[in-house]
């Protein structure tokens, strides 16, 4: 167990390392984030569509597709020199791997919905002070939910000779569950309805977490096979 | 003296790609002190074989037996062009855990690299980069180490270099499998040529007392090649 939380800890703390240096994805996907949210923002008719009613699809769409450039980079950087043998040659097991890809693409997409998440909250003008805490927890277990299923899929298409086009047709019908229920509690957050209403909601969202990560975990040894 | 066990000993090895067949039958065993160079036409399958010997690639038949740490240099660097030479070092110390970490100055030094070790390798030379993906290899002090091609693309100062490494771990009991066309570089580390040609091993011979004409003859019978 310890080992296999040094082998994740190592893999995590070099790709934000490189990503960190390089910032190749990250600049990315804070453009688009940003992009989206002000086409979207301007897009509205303020006359007929409410900032509350098109918030939720925004910000989700946002933060789906900005965090899939994100999850795109993450094995390109193995496929390079082919440094993904270089690891496994060592004594480390898929699983740990795994976890470290997952963490530190928990961390890069964190970050990119960290910064977009005012910029939402500025742009559609949110009175969301009160709801803050439940919306971070939903955006946090929704987040969870699809870069684990990401990370899996980006694994499996890197050696793909379309991977940057053949992950998002991959993972956007598994992404359709979690981002569905983030959706609907996100607009039960914003409208200021009681707890009590989005609480159906997390569980599901946890359920996909439970499911999502257990599963990727036990299917990545597949996707490193030749 | 009966001669030592085999540190690496492969059985009836084969391999498909789909219906491609790249090797068939492949035995041998690896000893310690023992230098195979394995030489064979491009599409020989001598990639192949040595991705599954370190057990990168499974085979599609056959049994593989490894009493050691197996290290690998491949075509590709296995290294990360983002990160300095120390960095890539230290990251692959920490995934093998142990006494590697210790190693990475003495090897940076060993390969003649501590003074550029904190520059990142997408700025090395091939020269230099093989030399760090030979150190990379060479942190868990390997039983048996793996290598393809690693002459290629070398200049004279660097292919000396890595043959008196290649020398020094031979004399050190380290078991040495080289896959390569440079057989005259290489004659004076070898101490066996191993001849593949189509997925076949069609011999182990040893080097004592025979020149580069002599085993270039007895290549070209093996192979059927002019």
């Amino acid at each position: 167990m310890r080992d296999a939380l040094r082998t994740a800890w190592a893999i995590a703390g070099k790709d934000l390392a490189i990503e960190w240096r390089t910032k190749t994805a990250l600049v990315s996907s804070l453009t688009f984030a940003v992009l989206v949210l002000a086409v979207l923002y301007f897009a509205r008719d303020p006359t007929a569509v409410g900032a509350v009613d098109i918030a939720p699809g925004a910000l989700w769409v946002t933060f789906t597709f900005a965090a899939m450039i994100g999850l795109n980079r993450a094995f390109l950087l193995e496929r390079e020199n082919r440094a993904m043998d270089g690891i496994l040659l060592a004594p480390v097991s898929p699983q740990a791997v795994f976890f470290g890809k997952l963490a530190a693409n928990l961390v890069f997409v964190g970050t990119v919905e960290l910064v977009s998440l005012p910029l939402f909250i500025m742009f559609y003008d949110l009175p969301i002070v009160r709801g803050l805490p439940a919306l971070l927890g939903v955006t946090a277990m929704a987040t969870i939910a699809f870069v684990a299923v990401g990370t899996l899929l980006s694994s499996m298409v890197v050696r793909t000779r379309f991977a940057e086009l053949m992950l998002p047709l991959l993972l956007l019908p598994f992404l359709v569950p979690p981002v569905v229920a983030a959706v609907q509690a996100t607009a039960r957050i914003l409208a200021d309805r009681p707890l009590s209403e989005v609480q159906g909601w997390l569980k599901l969202l946890a359920a996909f977490d439970i499911v999502f990560v257990t599963v990727s975990t036990f299917l990545f040894e597949a996707t490193l096979e030749e | 003296m009966p001669p030592a066990e085999p540190v690496l000993t492969a059985r009836d090895v084969a391999r498909r790609f789909g219906h491609r067949r790249v090797l068939a039958g492949v035995s041998l065993d690896l000893r310690p002190g023992d230098a195979l160079l394995l030489v064979g036409p491009n599409g020989a399958g001598k990639t192949t074989l040595l991705r599954i010997l370190a057990g990168l690639l499974r085979a599609s038949g056959g049994g593989i037996e490894r009493h050691g740490q197996v290290g690998m240099v491949a075509h590709a660097s296995m290294l990360y062009d983002a990160l300095t030479a120390r960095e890539n070092l230290e990251f692959f110390a920490r995934l093998h855990g142990g006494a590697s970490r210790g190693r990475v100055e003495p090897l940076l030094e060993r390969m003649g690299l501590a003074a550029r070790a904190d520059e990142r390798v997408g700025a090395f030379s091939r020269g230099m980069t093989q030399r760090l993906a030979i150190a990379r290899a060479l942190l868990a002090d390997p039983d048996i180490l793996l290598l393809d091609e690693p002459l290629t693309g070398l200049d004279d100062a660097s292919s000396e270099q890595v043959l008196a490494v290649l020398g020094e771990l031979r004399t050190r009991g380290r078991a040495l499998m080289i896959a390569s066309h440079q057989l005259a570089e290489l004659m004076g580390v070898v101490t066996a040529v191993g001849f593949l040609t189509r997925g076949e091993l069609r011999g182990v011979e040893p080097i004592a007392g025979r020149d580069v004409a002599a085993i270039t003859t007895r290549y070209r019978e093996v192979t059927g090649r002019a």
